[in-house]
């Protein structure tokens, strides 16, 4: 009954000692309502004793000292504990017993309370230490993992866009390979195509000369008119059917770049200043009929050159007859065609 | 120097058998062992089992303040017992995840191109 836990019990004498005990724990609530008698009793009894340090409590008190001294400074964790506290209630607890003198089996027994409070205050410091290493080590490896995770999927991610970007080049060049040729399809069509209309247009060309009745000449092509357009000595257009005329107008409305020079010729009989005059008249009169057919004036000139000329001689009727003409020089290009 | 022997007497003399005391260190130490104390803490484990049994010597001799005192330290070192088989147990767990994380570092710099 004289442990401090059963200091109610206490009776008599051991009340005194029981006291004495009691007070480092009265300091440590801060209650100091004690009993001045008890105390001074304490007191006499500790000073009637040789200061010899018990060596286990001094054990423990030294022990209890470096383990203050081994608390991080950091306060990473928490030292005080339940551990901590029943540390030093044992320490006091000890301590009183030492100073009040108190019995020493009863001492003995209370250092050995202290040191063993002291060792497991000292075990639970190092499980908290621990404890929280592992916390840390687990945030870590949770931030590792994350980090594992994240670099995983950039990776994937990288080599998913470098398929893509290679297989978006591979249809581009297949795209283009796919222009080239088809440009190179249309181009050859194209060349063909000029090709074979270059030469439609030559041969429709030469069809229409030949239906035209023309001859190829220095100036160009000739289509020669003789004298059945024009009834004698007059200039007015006489009207029939299949006239070469009528075929010239479509020629030169189907092709516009062409330029037509309308010249008139006459025979040798009557005066030289008439047959100029009347030349002139039939020349005029055909080109204003060609004009009237819708082909532009300013494609189409016209002259009159009277006897000169001739075509054969003046002194037959067959003669005369091939001399009394209007020939249609047309150019080649689209240029007008130089008169004589 | 008078009053320990005194004191001494009269605890003799009123102090029944600490039978609570006696099965408080039984339960710890059993707790202790469950836990795996007589590998990690075989020291501790071993005193406190030595303790109980002076104990209950004592506490069959009839010296009840004794068996009080063996069964309180009996107590304790079963507690540190187990308290240190605790503490063993948490520092092994910061050496594996260390090294768990020391190899996940390896194999993430392995994989990095």
């Amino acid at each position: 009954m004289q442990t401090p836990r059963s200091t109610p019990h206490a009776r008599g004498l051991p009340a005194a000692r029981a006291q004495a005990v009691a007070v480092p724990r009265a300091a440590h609530l801060g209650r100091t309502g004690l009993v001045w008698g008890a105390l001074a009793l304490a007191a006499l009894v500790a000073c009637s004793t040789p200061p010899t340090p018990h060596p286990r409590l001094a054990a423990a008190q030294d022990d209890w000292r470096q383990l203050q001294a081994a608390v991080p400074p950091a306060a990473t964790v928490a030292p005080a504990g339940p551990e901590w506290r029943e540390a030093e209630v044992a320490l006091a607890r000890a301590t009183a017993a030492e100073a009040a003198a108190a019995d020493p089996d009863e001492l003995e027994h209370l250092a050995t309370l202290a040191q063993q409070r002291v060792a497991l205050a000292r075990s639970a410091l190092t499980r908290r230490v621990a404890e929280a290493d592992v916390a840390q080590a687990q945030q870590t490896r949770d931030q590792l993992r994350l980090a594992a995770r994240t670099a995983e999927a950039d990776r994937a991610q990288r080599q998913a866009q470098t398929a893509q970007r290679e297989t978006s080049q591979a249809q581009r060049e297949a795209q283009a390979a796919q222009r080239d040729t088809q440009a190179a399809l249309r181009s050859a069509d194209r060349a063909q195509r000029q090709a074979s209309q270059a030469e439609g247009r030559a041969e429709r060309l030469a069809e229409d000369w030949k239906a035209l009745n023309a001859r190829q000449t220095e100036r160009g092509m000739v289509l020669t008119i003789g004298d059945v357009l024009f009834d004698s000595n007059h200039a007015e257009l006489k009207p029939g059917p299949a006239r070469s005329i009528d075929k010239l107008a479509v020629y030169l409305k189907a092709h516009p770049q062409h330029h037509a020079l309308i010249e008139g010729f006459t025979d040798s009989q009557g005066s030289e200043a008439a047959n100029q005059a009347l030349s002139a008249r039939r020349a005029s009169a055909v080109m204003d009929w060609l004009v009237g057919q819708g082909v532009a004036a300013d494609r189409l000139g016209a002259r009159g050159y009277g006897e000169a000329f001739p075509l054969a001689g003046n002194d037959s009727a067959g003669g005369r007859q091939m001399n009394r003409r209007v020939e249609i020089v047309l150019s080649e290009d689209s240029r007008p065609v130089a008169p004589r | 120097m008078t009053a320990a022997p005194l004191c001494l007497l009269v605890a003799c003399a009123g102090t029944p058998l600490p039978t609570a005391e006696l099965a408080v260190a039984a339960a710890a130490l059993a707790h202790a062992e469950a836990a795996g104390s007589a590998q990690a803490a075989p020291a501790q484990t071993a005193q406190a089992r030595e303790k109980l049994r002076l104990a209950r010597v004592a506490a069959a001799d009839g010296d009840a303040l004794r068996a009080q005192r063996l069964a309180q330290q009996g107590e304790l070192d079963a507690l540190l017992a187990e308290s240190l088989t605790d503490t063993a147990k948490a520092r092994q767990a910061v050496l594996d995840t260390q090294a768990a994380n020391a190899a996940l570092r390896e194999e993430m710099a392995r994989q990095r191109p």
